[in-house]
């Protein structure tokens, strides 16, 4: 059966994220995400208070990165939400997002040794472990929590890249594809299968994640136009090979990040057309995101992630959610 | 009069109603930056309890609202077609 995340963004005030939360608790998701961008509110303190008012969920960082946090603080961090709240801690880890990134100076080197090391660093600090190690990228010498942690954290592992997308499934519990759309799933899916082939594990124990850009509303227009400012930056961001699997003109995607970067957000936003939309989120109303839904169930995933925007209204959306998407996929 | 006894003049056929608007105009408001943390906390704790439909709850929705929207706050009162509250709330100005 399906499982359902959502992700929550703390650009907003602590409470409202809290209340979302719990309202998403309350109608089933099973799965709540909260970014770390260091611009935005701390992902730990923002996960601290949603794990004081909720108990079933499962909760954690979607995803943190090894470049601006080290990884024993990461670990630091799950332990400490782990005793807080047992058996619900999950870590999210990923390569970070490239234009926060650089906005101090942080540049993503050996991404794949960057976060192979990590998730090792992660397994073995939380497990109680001594850790000596002397990797491509960290060095520990003698690293040991303080404190006992009660039942081991799974680690998901963000990624797009075939490279990535492989080692995520060869080491991680659970892999976190970032895509919208069923031919990126697809595709992802044979690298997923090529790192699983790699270990002992099997495919269907590993929790595998469509990791999307999610907008729901009463009509397709109301929907679209929460989600344009969040397709405008994934085009952006977007590699030429992803771009050019759903037809989207490489200038167009170039235009699209030159006005981003100069702030130009109205001319960056007036170039998102319908097939820019159609690739890179589940947008629309019930009818609209269910179809999709069932189309990247087909592929293999068996959890979908409603990224932001979640919609035009978010209490309105996730209700909207808990309505007419969750009758069709969870008993 | 104290937002504590106005809330109770809500009739309990209307609680559920209240409160759903009330949630609305104080998630959606563009002053929520003015509520204050130690309510914000309370409005979490009666949520997660399902307790904000009750007259605890709404007393503090009520106050939550009347904080950062008062004008929608009453407006919101008059649509309920609770005039009674709408003139106590108003006194609170």
């Amino acid at each position: 059966m399906v499982e359902f995340g959502i992700e929550f963004v703390p650009r907003d005030l602590y409470w409202k994220t809290t209340f979302y939360a719990i309202q998403a608790e309350k109608i089933g998701f099973d799965y709540l995400w909260i970014t770390d961008h260091f611009n935005n509110r701390n992902v730990y303190v923002s996960l601290a208070i949603v794990s004081a008012y909720t108990e079933r969920i499962k909760f954690g960082p979607g995803v943190t990165n090894p470049y601006l946090v080290h990884p024993v603080v990461t670990a630091q961090g799950v332990a400490t939400l782990n005793e807080i709240a047992p058996h619900r801690v999950v870590c999210g880890l990923g390569v970070g997002d490239k234009t926060t990134l650089q906005m101090v100076n942080i540049n993503l080197k050996k991404p794949l040794a960057t976060i192979r090391e990590s998730v090792h660093i992660i397994r073995e600090t939380t497990s109680g472990r001594k850790l000596e190690m002397q990797g491509k990228i960290f060095k520990v010498s003698g690293a040991k929590m303080n404190f006992k942690i009660a039942n081991p954290i799974p680690v998901f592992i963000g990624a797009q890249g075939p490279k990535m997308l492989a080692l995520a499934a060869e080491i991680g519990d659970g892999v976190l594809i970032n895509a919208s759309h069923p031919r990126d799933v697809e595709n992802a899916m044979k690298f997923v299968r090529e790192g699983v082939e790699k270990t002992d594990k099997k495919l269907e124990d590993l929790s595998i994640s469509a990791y999307t850009s999610f907008s729901i509303a009463s009509s397709y227009g109301k929907a679209l136009k929460a989600v344009i400012p969040v397709v405008a930056y994934i085009v952006a961001g977007s590699p030429e090979i992803i771009l050019g699997r759903h037809g989207i003109s490489v200038e167009l995607a170039s235009k699209i990040r030159d006005a981003i970067v100069h702030g130009q957000w109205k001319e960056a936003f007036s170039h998102v057309d319908n097939d820019m939309v159609e690739a890179f989120s589940i947008c629309g109303t019930p009818e609209n995101c269910i179809e999709k839904i069932d189309k990247l169930m087909k592929v293999g995933v068996n959890q979908i992630v409603a990224g932001s925007p979640i919609g035009p209204n978010m209490r309105k959306s996730i209700n909207m959610i808990a309505t007419e998407i969750f009758p069709n996929f969870k008993k | 009069m104290a937002l504590e006894k106005i809330a109770r003049k809500i009739p309990a056929s209307l609680w559920n109603v209240a409160s759903e608007k009330l949630v609305d105009v104080t998630l959606n408001s563009q002053n929520a930056r003015k509520m204050p943390s130690d309510l914000a906390k309370t409005i979490l704790y009666y949520w997660q309890r399902d307790q904000l439909a009750t007259e605890v709850g709404l007393h503090r929705l009520l106050e939550a609202s009347m904080i950062l929207e008062p004008d929608k706050t009453i407006s919101l009162m008059e649509e309920l077609g609770l005039s009674e509250i709408v003139v106590m709330l108003k006194e609170t100005l």
